[in-house]
């Protein structure tokens, strides 16, 4: 199992779609700060202080924690789940595509042990992206904006109901947690991605399927009208990894939605365990 | 084999999980407390229409059933949105045998009043402007040994998150100023868009302006009615009792879910606190 890990740890690292999604993170923090920038010297600035009042427009409230924070809850719905996923559908299918698989499977290895192996090495990816995107915003918060505590208003982020502050240090803390929160939650798309690259031979397909139900269930989850379906998609129960940005975390509930993340991921793992240990290989 | 076993074993082992942790439960900023002090029974009632409707304004007809809800709740002082004037006060106040008195706000901008109803025979009301808008405050005492209350009815713009912003700023500068002398409470429909959660961007300048205006009005007061639920249609949490907590203590927040009628597209926010 060990060689098995090693064998597909090389390959992730040699992949140019490993390095791209770290490239493309990095420019989007580069996207953030611009943004934050500007609209921090719009509204707090001199032309803003009419308005300049409570909790957004206060000078204190732009810091590099805040930055942070806006950065990775931002991309974290719409982006990270894409690289993961491209990783993920690439991982069974980029094989049978490049014409491997079979090779693979006619050594002794263990079919499951295959896919448990390309699992953890994509999960390795979710998690060093995750860390790596929470690290790089962290610093060049620090860097080009200064540091502070974390406010937290109702409303944007939707992250607290009432007015919150997490002390400097506390928040990052909070940080380090939401890389763990954040990563078992990005685990679930790891999974779905593998089962698709498991069921189809193309790594286009696998991707596309993977993003494509993702973004329906997110974006369904979102309207409306399927109000009483929400409950249901693997898309709610993955934003439990925010909760550890509140300034009192509802352990309770986030033990909750980390399991059910957890039986998604464990329960697609052994669908795609299942289907490729008897799939006939003719690719 | 064994990988499926045990990956079947991990699989049960999560859903038991999932189903031994609870979901999350709102938490509530102030607990009930058991009775000990004097109660104060708070309401607060937009008793409009959805927007869908020729007249959104409270309708005559209507009356007599928010009047029956009044009495049957008893609540020392009614905060009441979307009068369409005196008269229909007046045909209200005649409908609630005399048991409350009333008044309804200045006309502002719109074609809309605010009134507050109170027991308290002794009962003083006052104007509030605020902007283009008016509410009204009314000065009473619930008892003979309480302090005195002062209760206003607001109702924000429903369209324009800045305008709620600069209306809920006027509300809590004249509130806060007599806040001293009397214990203030603060009811009405805000119209606050506050999670953002439902919205299809995660950041703009209504939410920002929403929530500043929310945080401003926490500097001084508590919303005692946050973990009643939502207050109107949509599953929308608009109607507030706001009440400075240093002075009372909440005994229970109830949105009475049953009790609107027509097309009105809001529920009764019932608050009891106590001295």
């Amino acid at each position: 199992m060990l060689t098995l890990l090693r064998i597909e740890l090389v390959k992730l690292v040699r992949a140019k779609s490993f390095y791209l999604s770290f490239i493309a993170l990095t420019g989007f923090v580069a996207l953030m700060l611009w943004g934050f920038y500007t609209y921090a010297e719009r509204k707090a600035g001199g032309q803003a202080v009419e308005q300049f009042k409570y909790t957004y427009e206060s000078k204190q409230y732009f810091n590099g924690l805040t930055f942070a924070l806006y950065s990775v809850l931002f991309s974290f719905t719409l982006l990270l789940p894409v690289f993961v996923a491209m990783s993920a559908g690439a991982q069974v299918a980029g094989e049978a595509r490049a014409g491997t698989l079979r090779m693979i499977c006619a050594r002794p290895v263990a079919r499951p042990a295959l896919v448990l192996a390309k699992f953890a090495v994509t999960a390795l990816h979710a998690g060093a992206l995750l860390a790596f995107f929470i690290g790089l915003n962290l610093l060049v918060g620090l860097v080009f904006v200064g540091w502070g505590n974390l406010e937290l208003y109702p409303g944007p982020l939707n992250l607290v109901d009432a007015p919150g502050k997490i002390m400097r240090d506390e928040a990052l803390v909070r940080f380090a947690y939401a890389a763990l929160s954040g990563t078992w939650a990005l685990l679930v798309v790891v999974a779905l991605a593998l089962l698709c690259s498991v069921i189809f031979d193309s790594p286009v397909q696998a991707v596309v399927t993977t993003i494509a139900i993702y973004l329906t269930l997110y974006i369904v989850g979102r309207v409306e009208f399927f109000e009483h379906l929400r409950p249901y998609f693997f898309t709610t129960d993955m934003d439990f990894w925010r909760d550890v940005f509140k300034p009192d975390i509802p352990w309770q509930s986030l033990w909750h939605y980390a399991c059910t993340c957890g039986a998604y991921t464990t329960g697609l793992l052994l669908a795609a365990v299942l289907i490729f240990d008897r799939k006939d290989i003719t690719s | 084999m064994w990988s499926k076993l045990i990956l079947a074993a991990v699989l049960a082992l999560f859903v038991a999980g999932a189903l031994h942790f609870a979901p999350r439960r709102e938490r509530e900023l102030l607990g009930a407390q058991p009775a000990a002090g004097v109660p104060l029974r708070l309401l607060t009632w937009n008793v409009g229409y959805a927007e869908l409707e020729d007249d959104t304004r409270a309708h005559t007809k209507d009356l007599p059933a928010v009047a029956e809800t009044i009495l049957r709740r008893e609540p020392d002082a009614v905060a009441l949105q979307e009068l369409t004037g005196a008269a229909q006060l007046n045909a209200l106040l005649a409908l609630l045998r005399g048991r409350y008195r009333g008044a309804v706000a200045q006309q502002g901008a719109g074609d809309r009043f605010e009134a507050v109803l109170v027991r308290d025979a002794g009962a003083r009301f006052a104007p509030v402007a605020a902007g283009e808008r008016y509410a009204l405050g009314a000065t009473f005492r619930p008892r003979a040994d309480t302090p005195e209350v002062l209760l206003l009815s607001a109702h924000a713009d429903a369209f324009n998150a800045a305008r709620r912003r600069a209306y809920t700023e006027a509300l809590v500068g004249w509130a806060e100023a007599r806040a001293q002398s009397a214990a203030v409470f603060i009811a009405g429909d805000f119209n606050f868009e506050l999670r953002a959660g439902d919205e299809t961007n995660l950041y703009t300048d209504n939410l920002q302006h929403d929530s500043e205006s929310y945080s401003y009005l926490l500097r001084s007061f508590r919303d005692l009615g946050r973990a009643a639920g939502d207050t109107a249609i949509n599953d929308r949490r608009i109607d507030y009792v706001f009440g400075a907590a240093d002075r009372v203590r909440l005994r229970r927040a109830e949105v009475l879910r049953g009790a609107a009628v027509g097309r009105m597209d809001h529920w009764p926010l019932l608050v009891e606190v106590e001295f």
